[in-house]
């Protein structure tokens, strides 16, 4: 559809003529370095590597890509899971990396204003100079943007009791395909004044717009944190031990679990002495005042042993925070068994979750493929995560891909989708249409067109 | 380019970014080309045959990389980027691609060093017995800060050094002759039989990859169970900061040892980037000096707000880069090595 050839001279004077030479790059080494996210398996060269300013230069280099014809793929850090950033159809890779400013920090209304190149961790160290929190915490908090988070609407360890991306975003500035700049919403709690374009642009991964500035909600910061750690005989007694936590009112800050495999992974990169035999553990969590967590963290120990626990201990907050930070490290610690990784994101109602991790086993068989899984079990959100010796296996990756496809289909049939919290992007793009149906298949379609006459942004990926 | 990298090594890393914000290159450009992992994607094109040698992101890359391995702790894939590293440079950096000065400092440190320490040398040399532990001297160190390894036989008595030893070859391993500086290794490990003590993180990183970790011990490693008195200026506790050497830290995982060793017998101030490069990196500040002078100034606002009366290093490298830097900026603060500053404390009170 788009040229792949390289840019014309006439583009790139235009180009560096909004941004300055030094940040219009075209060397083959650097569009190598972006032909990739963190997405395995997708590979596709940029044409050119832009770095804006502000909200004005994006203006101006949509309008010079509508001219011609050429897509822009917006990028933070490139550590999604779903190569959204990866350029499938040439164009230019507009990075966020000049726009890191955090221009707001506000207290009194409990809320920051950021440019989208700020890291989830610069923001929530920011807030807790001030007393406070920016809950949304992506296993790749210390690397993923702002901006990034909100196009995907990233989840993270804390969704059962915070919720996730959206559920702080109160505004947001976007430069639309047409180069146009609106801001949406802004520092109000109530505001109905329209649709809900702020909530449309989350999650839209950069199909609809480019984010220029988030104005996101904060928290007071919780007096403590504190967590335990449950051992079963397998994955699917940690889901029911969940089912349990939750039927007895609990709604705690964390509910992780893991299988053997993940254990063994994590364990060998952050040396926690986990139990040697257990099949699953299952990391559980809670945050508020001292009196509060504790009842709370004996309630769940009380529930894991009612569920058949192996074990169960309980930590204090230096504890907790190994814990967790060894937790967002499953993924990369996999590749300990393998040199390549596909993870799934795959999600189900949470009385489905014990009867999912069962189903997920039984085609991992099947199809003969090796899949350790981990997840936000909380949340009903798991990661399956099909480990294979050698990115050159094809005819493996041809069986993981058959036995996702079975996964995504049982999701969907008990009531889940295909991805809880990573994003479509273009891995699971096939894969939309089944959970989504037709009407709303086309209502996607005309929701960007609307943003993106010219089909500029990012296409090959949502609404496309 | 097939066979320039270890297959097993190359592979490992999953592109998750999680070195992103370890690595001091990438925070200063935010360019993914300048992160460990797009180095690796960098990497991956040459073995494929993507990108020639001769490539200008590769020259440029090959370069800008400090090597401080700062992105290996965080790798929770056990990516070992130091090797590849060295591997990518042992291809990278060969003939005309070589960096002028560097070929000239291999060569120099070549050639045999010269003997500033012979008078204690020889007094040490007499004293020892066969199974004593070797002290080496390191060819970079003995020519400059020969009141290193002086401090640390005052210190550590019992050590043998002998003063014909070679080169540990990090240097060579470090600039693109990864076979040179193994075989160095290996023939100064036969030269000094038993426990090797270095005062270079750089080197012990070096030569534990090559002759086996347990060979191999630090300065801060060997004395850490011994007891020293305080040292003093000016009749209080001296206050003091540590600058990590990456390789000890990053490539040894020793950083507690010094820190106790100091907070033992000082007033002890954490630096906030103490584990971060200073801009030494071996050859890097002669290699890119406007890339190590903008990490180093950054360096000496730290220690100036710390409030210190001196910094101290366990690498003649960053001791070399702290003097300068501080004397640059017209600092007070004075840089020692580990061993000098431990050794005013055997004196008993010292005012400066």
């Amino acid at each position: 559809m788009f040229s792949d050839r390289s840019l014309s001279t006439n583009v790139l004077r235009k180009l560096r003529s909004v941004v300055g030479n030094e940040n219009v790059r075209t060397d083959p080494g650097v569009l190598e370095a972006y032909a990739r996210d963190a997405t395995p398996l997708f590979h596709a060269y940029p044409q050119a590597i832009v770095e804006p300013d502000d909200a004005q230069q994006i203006a101006e280099i949509v309008r010079i890509a509508v001219e011609h014809r050429l897509p822009i793929i917006p990028r933070g850090s490139g550590s999604n899971l779903c190569a959204a950033t990866s350029a499938q159809q040439g164009g230019i890779v507009l990075t966020t990396a000049r726009m890191r400013r955090i221009d707001e920090i506000a207290p009194a209304e409990l809320l920051a204003r950021v440019q989208p190149g700020v890291t989830t961790a610069a923001l929530a160290k920011a807030a807790g100079e001030h007393g406070l929190f920016y809950p949304p915490d992506p296993g790749s908090h210390t690397v993923s943007t702002i901006g990034g988070n909100i196009a995907t609407c990233a989840g993270g360890l804390r969704g059962l009791k915070y919720g996730v991306t959206r559920n702080y975003v109160l505004g947001l500035t976007a430069v639309l395909g047409t180069g146009e700049i609106v801001a949406t919403g802004g520092r109000l709690w109530k505001d109905v004044a329209g649709y809900d374009l702020t909530r449309l642009l989350t999650g839209s991964e950069g199909t609809l717009g480019i984010i220029t500035e988030a104005t996101v909600a904060l928290l007071p910061a919780p007096a403590t944190t504190g967590t335990g750690l449950a051992y079963f005989a397998d994955l699917e007694a940690a889901g029911r031990a969940v089912a349990e936590i939750i039927a007895r009112g609990v709604v705690p800050a964390t509910l992780e679990f893991l299988d053997r495999r993940c254990m063994d992974a994590v364990d060998a990169y952050a040396h926690l002495g986990l139990h040697a035999t257990a099949g699953a553990m299952l990391l559980f969590g809670d945050d508020g005042e001292d009196d509060q967590v504790a009842a709370s963290l004996a309630r769940m120990r009380q529930a894991c042993l009612d569920s058949g626990a192996l074990s169960v201990e309980i930590g204090g907050v230096s504890e907790a925070e190994s814990l967790l930070a060894a937790r967002r490290c499953t993924l990369p610690a996999l590749s300990r068994l393998g040199s390549l990784t596909i993870l799934e994101d795959a999600s189900v109602p949470r009385p489905h979750l014990a009867e999912m991790v069962a189903r997920i086993d039984d085609i991992a068989r099947r199809h003969d493929v090796v899949i350790a899984t981990f997840g936000h079990a909380g949340d009903g959100n798991l990661h399956p995560t099909c480990v294979l010796p050698s990115a050159e296996d094809t005819e493996a990756i041809a069986r993981a891909e058959r036995a996702f496809g079975e996964i995504f289909r049982t999701a969907i049939a008990l009531g889940g989708t295909i991805t809880g919290e990573h994003g479509v992007g273009a891995a699971k793009l096939p894969y939309l249409a089944e959970r989504l149906g037709p009407a709303q298949t086309a209502l996607l379609r005309r929701i960007k067109s609307a943003f993106d006459p010219a089909g500029i942004l990012n296409p090959g990926k949502l609404g496309s | 380019m097939a066979d320039l990298f270890d297959p097993d090594r190359l592979s490992r890393c999953i592109s998750c970014g999680f070195c992103l914000p370890a690595c001091p290159t990438y925070a200063m450009t935010g360019d993914e080309a300048s992160s460990p992992r797009g180095r690796i994607t960098l990497m991956r094109a040459l073995d494929a045959g993507r990108l020639e040698l001769d490539d200008p992101t590769l020259a440029e890359q090959a370069s800008l990389c400090l090597g401080c391995r700062a992105c290996e702790p965080v790798c929770p894939a056990g990516v070992e980027y130091g090797q590849l590293l060295e591997e990518w440079r042992g291809a990278q950096w060969q003939g005309r691609r070589r960096p002028l000065i560097v070929r000239a400092l291999v060569l120099l440190v070549t050639l045999r060093p010269a003997h500033r320490l012979a008078g204690i040398l020889r007094r040490a040399g007499r004293r020892k017995a066969d199974d004593a532990d070797q002290l080496m001297l390191g060819c970079v160190e003995r020519t400059m800060f020969p009141r290193v390894s002086r401090a640390a036989l005052t210190l550590a008595p019992g050590l043998a050094a002998d003063p014909d030893q070679g080169c540990c070859g990090a240097l060579h391993a470090h600039n693109g002759e990864p076979e040179r500086g193994a075989a160095m290794a290996r023939r100064l490990g036969d030269d000094l039989p038993g426990t090797i003590v270095t005062t270079s993180g750089g080197c012990a990183a070096h030569l534990a990859s090559v002759i086996g970790r347990e060979r191999v011990r630090e300065f801060s490693e060997y004395v850490q169970d011994q007891r020293f008195q305080p040292v003093l200026i000016d009749g209080r506790p001296a206050r003091v900061t540590l600058q990590d050497s990456c390789h000890l830290r990053n490539g040894l995982g020793v950083w507690r040892e010094p820190r106790r060793l100091l907070q033992s017998v000082a007033d002890y101030v954490e630096l906030p980037s103490a584990a971060t490069c200073c801009g030494a990196a071996g050859t890097y500040s002669l290699v890119r000096p406007r890339e190590s002078r903008t990490l180093a100034k950054a360096k000496v606002a730290e220690i100036e707000a710390a409030g210190v009366d001196m910094v101290v290093a366990v690498n003649p490298g960053c001791l070399r880069q702290l003097r300068q830097a501080l004397r640059r900026h017209r600092s007070r603060v004075r840089a020692v090595h580990l061993t000098e500053f431990l050794a005013l404390s055997t004196k008993g009170p010292h005012s400066s």
